[in-house]
C-alpha cells in the first residue's frame, strides 16, 4: 500500500511537471497578439520549427541586434550573432578536420522539458522497489503506460511505423541519455550519433553540410553553428504523420507586393493553356 | 550560455578591424583635397576638374555630409577604375553621409575579392517549403526599399508555387486536339509545375501545401551573364570571386540588363528607396547592400558584405529546412563542391548558356 | 564667316515670321512642350514611380515611341534613295524635306531616351573618354552610335544642300555624294540595330527571333513615308512649294509594298508561334487573346490589325491612292496602326510574362502620356521650323544678300 502511494505521488509529480512545461511551450507559440500588446517586451523568435529552439532579441551594439524576428510569423529572420547560446559540438566522427571550437551546437537538453527530471525524479534508481526489478531484459516492445501518458506523440507513435520502439533510441537505464548501437549512452545534444545509426546517408550528407543547416562562416574550416537533427525534426514523428514530409507545416511570410496596376493575384490561379 | 563572450564573427567588428581608416585621411575633406591635387597634376581634363569641384563643395559645406557627398558622387569614376585612394575616399564620403542620414555608425566595406575564392550556391529543390523566410531575410540584410505604395517595395528572391497537377479519369476525354473527333482519350493531364508559370502571391495558412511544390529564384550569378554584356556603361560586372555586382553610382538606369536577364533577378528603384532608420543594416559593402538611390538597378550579390568576410549569406542562415547551401567552388571540401560531386544538380534555363553558379539539386 | 552669320540670321528671321495659323500651331505645340517639361521635372524628382512602369514591365511608352521613331527616321531614306539612286526627278526636289524629317525624328528619339532613363543626369557615363562606352558588346552602345551618326549625316547633307542653295554656289559632288550614299545605308543600320537591341535577348522569347530586323524595316518604310506624304500634302496646301505628284505617288507605292510585307511577316509570326503554342508564345498569346484572364493589350492589338489591313486595302485601290483628298485617310490609319504594333504591341508583351512566368499588366499614367505627347509636340515644333526654313531656301525666299 505504501509502495503504491509513493508510486502514485511520483507519477503525479512527473505528470504535473510535464504539464506545466508543455503549457509554457504552448503559451510561447500563439503569443503574437500578446506580443503586440506588450510592445516593450523583447521579441522571442523561433528558429527552425516552432517549439524546438528560440532566441530572444537583444541589441549587441547600437543598430545591431543579435537576431531579427518576423513581425508576421515570429520566425527568426536574420542573425546578427549566429553563435549565441552555443557550445562546442563535442566529438563527432568524420569532423576531426574542423579546428577546435569551430563546430558549435545549441544544446538540446536545455530545451527538453522532461530531461532534467528523467534521471532525478523517476529513473533515479531509488523509485519504487520493483519486485523483481522490471527493467526490460531484451528489446522487445512492452507498453510503458507512464510514459505514454506523458508524451502525446507516443499515443500514435509514428517513427519506424511499428518496427522500432522507445529503447531503440533511449538508454535503458540512463533515461536522460540516448543510446548507440553498442548500448553506450549518447547525449541529447548529439542526436546525430543516434540518428546516424539508421540514416547513414543522411548523416553523411549532414556531416558534409549538404543535409541540414549550418550558420556562421561558410568556408570549410570556418566557425559554424550546426543545427542538430532534432532542431528541425520531431524524432517521435519525423514525417509529420500522414503528411509524409520531414518538416512540419509553418505559416509563410507575407507575399510580395502587387505591382502597380494589379488589383489582386487571382489570375495566377488560372491556367493559361487550355487542354 | 556564453552570452558575455564577444561573438567572434560579428561582421561589424571585423569590418572595422580589417579596413582601418588611415589616420591621415580620416577627415574626408582633407583626403579629398589631397586626391584632387594629385588628380589635377596627373590627368587634367574633365575628371580632375570635376573632382576639384566636388572637393570644393565638400569643403564649403562640410556640415552637410549628405549634400557634399551627393555633389561629389556626381563626378566620381566607375568603381573599377578608381585607384585605392579614390575608393577609400568614396568609402569615407559614403560612411559620413549614411551615418548622418540613418543616425547610426554606418560602415561601407571595400574589401576586394580574395584569391582562391569562387562563390557558388546550391538549393535543394525537394526541401523548399515555400515559407519565404529567405525573401525577408534578404530584405532585412540588404537595405532594400520597403515602402507601402506600389513600386516602393523591392524583394530580390522570388518563391514560385507550382501545382503538382494530376491525371484523373474524368478528364480522359478532354483535351488536345479537341473538336474534330480525331483523337480522344489518353489525355488526363492537368498542367503542373513543369512550366515557370506558377503563383507568386500564394498565402495559405501553412506551408508546404499538399498539392504544391516551391521554387525559389534569385540572381544566378552567371559565369556568362547576359546583363553584363548589354550594359552600355559597364557598371555591372562579374567580380573575381563570382558575384555579378553593380556600381550603383555609375548606373544610368537604362534597364537593358533587366531585359536581358533570363531569371528576372534585377529590380529598378522607381523612387528614392524607403528605408526606415531603425531597420537599416549599418554593415554595408560598396558593391553590396549600401543604400541605393532613385533610378538605379539593384540585384542579389550573395551578401557581399558578409561573404567577403566568410559569413554565410542571410538567406542561407534563415532557411528553416536547410535547403540553401553556399560555399567555395574551388574548395573540394565545401558544401557546394560536395553537392556537385554527390547529388543530381541542374541549372535553371541551362539552354541559354548563361552558366549559373547557382545550382538546384535534389536528394 | 560673314556668310554663315547672315545664313543664321536670315534663316531665323524667316522661320519666326508667319501667319495666325502658324503661330496658333506653334503656340499649341509650345503648351504641350511646357507640360512635358513639367512632368519631366516631376519624373526626375519623384522617380519613375510616377509612370506605370514596374520592375516586371520596365519599358513602356517611352521605349515604344523610341523604337517607333527610329523607324520614322529611317523612313526618310525612302526619299533619298529614289532621288539619288534612281534619279527620280520629283523626289530630288524634296530630298531636303526628308532629311529634315529624319533630323527631327532622331531628336525625338534622343528625348525619349532621356525620358526612359532612370538617371538621365548620368548619361555622360556613356560618352567615350570621360565615361565608359561598352563597345562593341552593348547593343545600346551600337544604337547610340548609329543614331548619333545618322543625326550628323542628315544634318550635314541637309544643311550643306541648303547652304549651297542659299549662297547660290555649286554642290561639291565629291564631298556630297559619298555622304548621301553612306546615309542611305546608315538609315538601314539604325533600324536594324534598334531591332537587334531587343532581338538579342534570349530572356525575352517574344523578341528573340531573326525576323525582327526585317520586320522593323518593313514597318519603318511604311510608317515613315506615311508621315512624309502627310507632310507633303500639308506643304502643298499651305506653302508656295509644290511637291510633285510623282513623288507622292512613289511614296504611296512604297507604303503599299512595305505595309503588305509587314502584314505578311506578322502573319508568319502568328502562324509559327501559335501552331506549336510553346511557352515561348506566351507573349504573343497575351497580346492577341490575353493570358490568365488579363487582356489589357488585346484591344490594342486588334485595332492595330484592323487599321493596318484596312489601310493596306485602301492603298491597293488606285482611286484612293491617287486621290489626294482621300490619301491622308489610309496614311493616318497605317501610321497609327504601326505605332500601336511597334509600340504597345511589341514592347509591352515582351515583358508579359516575365522570364520566370509572372503575368502583370501595364497601364501608362497621365505623366507618361503627357510626356510622350510633349516630346511629339517638340518634334513637330522642330520639324515645322526645319521644313519652313528649308522651303524658304528652296523657294529662293531666303537668299544670300537678298535681305539687304
Amino acid at each position: 500500500m505504501k509502495k503504491l502511494a509513493i508510486y502514485t505521488v511520483i507519477l503525479a509529480f512527473c505528470g504535473s511537471a510535464f504539464y506545466a512545461v508543455s503549457a509554457a511551450e504552448q503559451a510561447a507559440a500563439p503569443a503574437e497578439p500578446a506580443k503586440q500588446e506588450a510592445a516593450k517586451e523583447p521579441p522571442v523568435c523561433f528558429e527552425s520549427r516552432k517549439g524546438a529552439s528560440e532566441v530572444t532579441q537583444r541589441e549587441i551594439k547600437p543598430g545591431w541586434p543579435n537576431v531579427k524576428c518576423s513581425p508576421t510569423t515570429g520566425a527568426a529572420l536574420w542573425y546578427g550573432d549566429p553563435y549565441e547560446g552555443t557550445v562546442p559540438m563535442g566529438k563527432m566522427p568524420g569532423l576531426e578536420k574542423i579546428p577546435e571550437g569551430h563546430a558549435l551546437i545549441k544544446p538540446r537538453s536545455e530545451k527538453l522539458a522532461l530531461m532534467p527530471m528523467c534521471g532525478t525524479a523517476c529513473h533515479n534508481g531509488v523509485g519504487p522497489q520493483f519486485n523483481p526489478p522490471k527493467l526490460p531484459k531484451d528489446k522487445r516492445p512492452t507498453p510503458i503506460p507512464t510514459m505514454g501518458a506523458m508524451v502525446p506523440d507516443l499515443a500514435n507513435f509514428q517513427h519506424g511505423r511499428g518496427r522500432i520502439w522507445c529503447l531503440d533510441c533511449h538508454h535503458t537505464t540512463k533515461r536522460n541519455m540516448l543510446v548507440d548501437h553498442f548500448g553506450d549512452p549518447v547525449s541529447f545534444d548529439q542526436p546525430q550519433l543516434l540518428c546516424g545509426k539508421c540514416h547513414g546517408d543522411k548523416l553523411r550528407d549532414w556531416r558534409d553540410g549538404i543535409h541540414g543547416k549550418r550558420i556562421g562562416e561558410f568556408v570549410s574550416s570556418g566557425k559554424k553553428r550546426w543545427f542538430t537533427c532534432t532542431e528541425c525534426h520531431n524524432p517521435h514523428n519525423v514525417q509529420d504523420g500522414e503528411r509524409n514530409r520531414g518538416f512540419v507545416q509553418l505559416q509563410p511570410e507575407p507575399s510580395p507586393q502587387l505591382p502597380k496596376g494589379m488589383k489582386d493575384a487571382k489570375h495566377e490561379k488560372l491556367h493559361p493553356i487550355p487542354h | 550560455m556564453n552570452s558575455n563572450e564577444t561573438p567572434p564573427a560579428d561582421p561589424a567588428k571585423e569590418l572595422s578591424a580589417e579596413c582601418p581608416a588611415p589616420p591621415a585621411s580620416a577627415d574626408p575633406a582633407a583626403s579629398a583635397l589631397k586626391t584632387s591635387r594629385r588628380d589635377f597634376l596627373k590627368a587634367g581634363g574633365m575628371l580632375s576638374l570635376s573632382s576639384l569641384m566636388g572637393t570644393g563643395a565638400l569643403m564649403a559645406q562640410s556640415e552637410d555630409a549628405h549634400a557634399a557627398a551627393e555633389w561629389a558622387e556626381h563626378f566620381q569614376k566607375n568603381y573599377r577604375l578608381m585607384t585605392p585612394e579614390e575608393k577609400n575616399e568614396a568609402r569615407l564620403r559614403l560612411e559620413r553621409r549614411h551615418s548622418q542620414e540613418y543616425g547610426k555608425q554606418v560602415t561601407v566595406d571595400i574589401t576586394d575579392a580574395q584569391p582562391g575564392m569562387l562563390m557558388g550556391y546550391a538549393l535543394n529543390i525537394r526541401k523548399c517549403i515555400g515559407c519565404r523566410r529567405c525573401v525577408h531575410a534578404c530584405v532585412a540584410e540588404n537595405n532594400q526599399s520597403r515602402g507601402s505604395k506600389p513600386g516602393e517595395k523591392i524583394e530580390w528572391i522570388q518563391v514560385l508555387r507550382m501545382e503538382r497537377g494530376e491525371f484523373a479519369k474524368d478528364k480522359m476525354n478532354h483535351g488536345y486536339p479537341e473538336g474534330l473527333g480525331i483523337q480522344v482519350g489518353g489525355n488526363a493531364y492537368t498542367p503542373a509545375g513543369q512550366v515557370l508559370e506558377g503563383q507568386y502571391h500564394y498565402q495559405p495558412e501553412a506551408v508546404p501545401e499538399k498539392d504544391a511544390t516551391y521554387m525559389p529564384i534569385a540572381c544566378m550569378q552567371c559565369e556568362k551573364p547576359p546583363c553584363v554584356k548589354v550594359c552600355p556603361v559597364r557598371t555591372t560586372y562579374r567580380e573575381a570571386d563570382g558575384p555579378v555586382v553593380i556600381d550603383y553610382n555609375w548606373c544610368i538606369g537604362c534597364r537593358m540588363c533587366m531585359g536581358a536577364c533570363p531569371y528576372w533577378a534585377r529590380r529598378i528603384n522607381l523612387t528614392s528607396p524607403v528605408l526606415p532608420k531603425e531597420e537599416m543594416n549599418p554593415v554595408t559593402h560598396y558593391l553590396g547592400n549600401r543604400p541605393r538611390m532613385r533610378g538605379v538597378v539593384e540585384k542579389c550579390h550573395w551578401c557581399l558584405q558578409r561573404t567577403r568576410h566568410n559569413r554565410y549569406p542571410a538567406c542561407v542562415e534563415v532557411c528553416p529546412v536547410g535547403a540553401r547551401k553556399f560555399g567555395n567552388l574551388l574548395d573540394p571540401e565545401s558544401e557546394v563542391s560536395k553537392i556537385l560531386e554527390r547529388k543530381n544538380v541542374f541549372r535553371l534555363k541551362a539552354e541559354l548558356n548563361t552558366f549559373p553558379k547557382f545550382f538546384y539539386f535534389y536528394d | 564667316m560673314q556668310q554663315l552669320t547672315s545664313f543664321a540670321a536670315d534663316y531665323t528671321r524667316y522661320v519666326l515670321k508667319g501667319g495666325t495659323k502658324f503661330y496658333a500651331w506653334m503656340g499649341s505645340l509650345a503648351v504641350l512642350i511646357i507640360g512635358m517639361m513639367y512632368v519631366f521635372y516631376l519624373q526626375n524628382t519623384e522617380g519613375l514611380i510616377v509612370t506605370g512602369m514596374t520592375s516586371q514591365i520596365h519599358d513602356g511608352l517611352y521605349f515604344a515611341n523610341l523604337v517607333f521613331l527610329v523607324g520614322v527616321a529611317a523612313g526618310a531614306v525612302t526619299i533619298v534613295f529614289p532621288a539619288y539612286v534612281y534619279h527620280h526627278e520629283g523626289m530630288h526636289k524634296v530630298t531636303v524635306l526628308g532629311e529634315m524629317l529624319a533630323i527631327s525624328a532622331v531628336i525625338m528619339v534622343t528625348m525619349f531616351v532621356f525620358a526612359h532613363m532612370g538617371r538621365p543626369d548620368r548619361l555622360w557615363h556613356m560618352i567615350p573618354l570621360i565615361g565608359i562606352y561598352n563597345f562593341p558588346h552593348s547593343m545600346l552602345g551600337w544604337d547610340v552610335l548609329v543614331l548619333t551618326g545618322y543625326l550628323i549625316l542628315n544634318a550635314i547633307c541637309g544643311f550643306y544642300y541648303l547652304w549651297v542653295k542659299y549662297t547660290g554656289g555649286e554642290i561639291n559632288r565629291k564631298f556630297f555624294m559619298p555622304l548621301v550614299y553612306i546615309s542611305i545605308v546608315w538609315a538601314l543600320s539604325i533600324h536594324t540595330v534598334t531591332a537587334f537591341l531587343i532581338a538579342t535577348m534570349p530572356a525575352r522569347p517574344m523578341w528573340f527571333h531573326g525576323m525582327m530586323p526585317i520586320r522593323f524595316i518593313a514597318t519603318a518604310f511604311a510608317a515613315g513615308p506615311c508621315l512624309i506624304i502627310l507632310a507633303f500634302l500639308i506643304v502643298r496646301r499651305n506653302t508656295k512649294m509644290w511637291v510633285e505628284d510623282s513623288a507622292i505617288d512613289l511614296l504611296s507605292t512604297i507604303v503599299t509594298w512595305c505595309l503588305g510585307i509587314a502584314l505578311f511577316l506578322t502573319m508568319s509570326e502568328v502562324v509559327v508561334e501559335l501552331y506549336a503554342r510553346t511557352e515561348h508564345a506566351n507573349g504573343l498569346y497575351y497580346l492577341m487573346f490575353g493570358l490568365h484572364g488579363l487582356t489589357a493589350l488585346v484591344p490594342w492589338f486588334w485595332s492595330s490589325i484592323v487599321l493596318m489591313v484596312a489601310s493596306f486595302v485602301l492603298f491597293l485601290i488606285p482611286a484612293v491612292r491617287k486621290n489626294y483628298k482621300l490619301l491622308p485617310i489610309p496614311c493616318v490609319m497605317a501610321f497609327a496602326g504601326i505605332w500601336i504594333e511597334k509600340g504597345m504591341g511589341l514592347i509591352v508583351p515582351g515583358f508579359v510574362p516575365t522570364p520566370i512566368g509572372e503575368v502583370t499588366e501595364y497601364y501608362p499614367t497621365f505623366v507618361e502620356w503627357l510626356l510622350t505627347l510633349g516630346i511629339w509636340a517638340f518634334g513637330f515644333f522642330i520639324l515645322t521650323i526645319l521644313l519652313k526654313g528649308a522651303i524658304g531656301i528652296l523657294q529662293g525666299e531666303i537668299k544670300y544678300g537678298a535681305a539687304k
